[in-house]
């Protein structure tokens, strides 16, 4: 028998042992052969780099012909979803601070005499924490008045038949927006991305730590002598949140770091309450990620069960895509993440800059996501036992 | 109950502090990841690689081409001669936009009847987006600027009648009409399946290893390399199944055209494949335990992913953090996927990427091999 030979004998008894494995677990065999279904259609409906419909807020201080023509236009262009209307630019901010509104339109009072004389001005702003928001807004915003703008000027030279008219046209358009960016006015990448990013990293660490926990004592064995002393489920899962809880800190202690002073991205809110709500962040992340490990039967469905969530993560939570423009549906998948919450919160804090009262929504549902995570975690926990 | 709490997490602490090579990756995998992910997302897609035709060479066509390049989003990389040359170029996705100008640019300028012709690589959504916007815009200000400068120079509005002097016309290949979705299924069934094909095996030796089953292999006259291969073959047909049902949702389901080769296309996913499950196993042996295997799958994903371009285009990243994408095999089958589904090309256009991946199999294999067979002794 040559070596070839036996070689491959030798390697075809290894493959019958591993295809015996693989079959024998039906259950992770299932699970491999669904999930890329699954997340296909997830991601397909929820991925759109175009950025319709977003949440507008209306101040219209001229209220006449010219100013709710110029509404309709921008309503009809389904870029804008007038949501809210205000009376002043102020209420319009604090609507974008506390996350209601990502855009606003301000048209000031004599709107229709100021366009027929060449000088109409409208004011666009945009939530700057939100990098698609503002693109697509922005696009919208310009397009739209620049339509609008040469609608009316071929009007008016219809009407006058002259040229002197479009030369007053060409030069100064009969309306011109000015568009601010709330919090990121240069539109610096980074600012955009660097809170989202954070998140981002430390949920997928803290959810990988915690994930193999209690799955991992069970697979080597070990997990006998802890049911051996007096501790109980929920003590167990609890002392099994601390010290990942430290490291983790560490983690986002360092990132911050170099966030703030290598990236230079500012930290405009207070850091006492990132600190406080980023604590409640990692407990959730933490929280299910023992959920995660308690259902397992395996390490390897666990870590099966972190990588999708991870991609999950990445393009359901809001941090590339934006969930304005996401189905319904899978909006609500979205929210089994706790970084889609923590993601308002960490740019309400980092970029915006405003308090907590601003977030308790947010800040509520990763409180309930926590305590409810921790109680499957611990019933689960409890039932495997039996 | 505190007192019991207090006993858990004292084990908890040394049993942690004892896996001190767990800790150092758990303390030092975020700020890698934030360094290269911090520095390859880019939203701004800007300096698309631009190959120009200019069949007129005159003042005009020149500053034309001048604004495109001053709005920063076009970088001229190549200048071809005429239309089918610039539709090859976009074709082997060497530059993803094209500018045709025609010849007596000028001439038509002055008349008030002159095309461009803008040619965008639709087979990747941020770069279609970015430059039809941009390219309309530049046009819409060179139209306004010529159109004032004859208005205020004739003093008259006879020349209203060719308002727009200077028409870009533009066409987005492939995809037409910018479709979400056609963009999305060909990156995504890439992507899905590299995290599928890395998480399948990257347990595969640590866990055997875990349980104590591999002295039994280890007594067997098996070798590394026959062992490491008789891990990947079965997942292989998992892997194939997985690309199989992406495929037949993509196209049956959301109406995504497969423009190649079909079979082309599978021979190819079947090398991807192979390259992916290499990459989880090579994970498999560095990792001493299931839990770090676990810490480096979600680094390779997270990063590979962004680094891949399929969310972002590469072109867009710096240098170095292009160098550290080219460690995943997505890189290379992201061109292939979307070159054979969307693009329609062939094996021509596709020989680097597909030489690449031939190369990454047998480098990574000989590497798990190798690990392998160091952590024996």
């Amino acid at each position: 028998m040559t070596s070839m030979t036996r070689s491959f004998q030798r390697f075809s008894a290894l493959l019958y042992k591993e295809m015996v494995q693989i079959l024998r677990d039906r259950r992770t065999l299932m699970l491999f052969f669904l999930l890329p279904v699954i997340e296909l259609f997830l991601f397909a409906y929820a991925v759109s780099l175009n950025v319709y419909h977003l949440p507008t807020a209306l101040v219209d201080q001229s209220m006449d012909v010219r100013s709710r023509d110029f509404v309709d236009a921008l309503v009809k262009s389904n870029y804008f979803d007038i949501t809210q209307t205000y009376q002043n630019e102020q209420q319009v901010i604090q609507a974008i601070d506390a996350g209601e509104v990502k855009a606003g339109v301000i048209i000031p009072p004599n709107f229709a005499e100021d366009v027929n004389s060449g000088q109409g001005n409208v004011l666009i702003l945009l939530d700057g924490s939100d990098s698609f928001s503002v693109q697509s807004g922005y696009n919208g915003a310009s397009a739209i008045t620049q339509a609008y703008s040469i609608n009316l000027t071929t009007q008016a030279v219809k009407k006058s038949g002259g040229g002197a008219v479009l030369l007053a046209g060409v030069n100064n358009t009969p309306i011109t927006t000015a568009t601010r960016v709330l919090y990121n006015p240069d539109l610096r990448d980074l600012v955009f991305l660097l809170p989202g990013l954070i998140a981002l990293i430390i949920q997928n660490i803290i959810v990988a730590h915690s994930a193999m926990a209690v799955v991992r004592e069970r697979e080597v064995g070990t997990f006998e002598q802890i049911l051996a002393t007096p501790a109980r489920p929920i003590e167990m899962i609890l002392s099994k949140l601390i010290p990942g809880m430290l490291v983790v800190m560490v983690d986002m202690a360092f990132i911050l770091t170099l966030g703030v002073f290598w990236f230079n991205v500012p930290i405009n809110g207070s850091i006492v309450a990132l600190v406080v709500w980023s604590l409640l962040f990692i407990v959730s992340g933490m929280a299910l990620g023992l959920l995660i490990s308690s259902v397992s039967k395996t390490q390897r469905q666990a870590q099966q069960i972190t990588a999708v969530l991870n991609m999950f993560t990445l393009l359901l939570s809001g941090f590339i895509y934006s969930r304005s423009s996401m189905p319904v549906w899978t909006q609500i998948v979205g929210d089994i993440i706790p970084l889609t919450f923590y993601l308002k919160i960490i740019r309400g804090i980092i970029t915006k800059g405003v308090g907590s009262a601003y977030l308790t929504s947010d800040i509520l549902a990763l409180v309930i996501y926590s305590v409810v995570a921790l109680v499957f975690a611990a019933a689960v926990f409890k039932k495997r036992l039996d | 109950m505190l007192q019991r709490v207090l006993a858990i997490v004292q084990k908890e602490f040394s049993q942690a502090l004892r896996d001190r090579v767990t800790l150092v990756i758990m303390l030092t995998m975020p700020l890698l990841q934030l360094i290269l992910l911090g520095y390859a997302i880019n939203m701004n897609v800007r300096h698309i690689p631009t190959v120009v035709a200019d069949q007129s060479l005159d003042q005009t066509s020149r500053n034309y081409l001048h604004a495109m390049v001053n709005s920063e989003y076009f970088d001229i990389a190549a200048t071809a001669p005429d239309q089918a040359a610039v539709i090859q170029a976009i074709d082997a996705g060497r530059q993803q936009v094209g500018i045709v100008i025609p010849p007596d640019f000028a001439e038509h300028v002055k008349r008030g009847d002159a095309q461009v012709l803008v040619l965008v690589d639709g087979a990747d959504m941020f770069t279609s987006i970015s430059a039809s916007t941009a390219a309309d815009i530049i046009g819409q200000a060179q139209s306004i600027a010529v159109i004032s400068d004859r208005v205020t120079r004739s003093g008259s509005g006879a020349s209203l009648s060719s308002l727009p002097a200077l028409n870009a016309h533009l066409r987005v290949l492939y995809n037409p009409d910018m479709l979400t979705l056609w963009f999305i299924i060909p990156g995504m069934a890439a992507m899905l399946l590299q995290t599928q094909t890395i998480v399948l095996t990257a347990v595969a030796v640590v866990k055997e290893r875990e349980v104590g089953t591999i002295e039994q292999i280890l007594v067997t006259p098996i070798r590394p390399i026959e062992l490491m291969i008789g891990k990947v073959v079965p997942y292989m047909v998992i892997a194939l199944v997985n690309m199989l049902s992406i495929i037949a949702i993509g196209v049956f389901w959301f109406h995504v055209p497969f423009q190649g080769s079909f079979w082309l296309f599978i021979g190819l996913t079947f090398v991807y494949i192979f390259s992916g499950l290499g990459l989880g196993l090579l994970i498999s042996t560095v990792s001493q335990n299931q839990r770090q295997a676990q810490q480096l799958i979600m680094l390779f994903m997270m990063v590979g992913m962004v680094l891949g371009g399929f969310v972002f285009p590469r072109y867009t990243m710096p240098a170095a953090i292009r160098l550290v994408g080219n460690l995943f095999p997505l890189t290379y089958f992201v061109p292939i996927s979307r070159g054979i589904i969307t693009k329609g090309v062939g094996l021509a256009q596709l020989g680097s990427d597909v030489l690449s991946l031939l190369v990454y199999i047998v480098v990574v294999m000989f590497l798990a091999a190798r690990t392998f067979r160091k952590r024996l002794d």
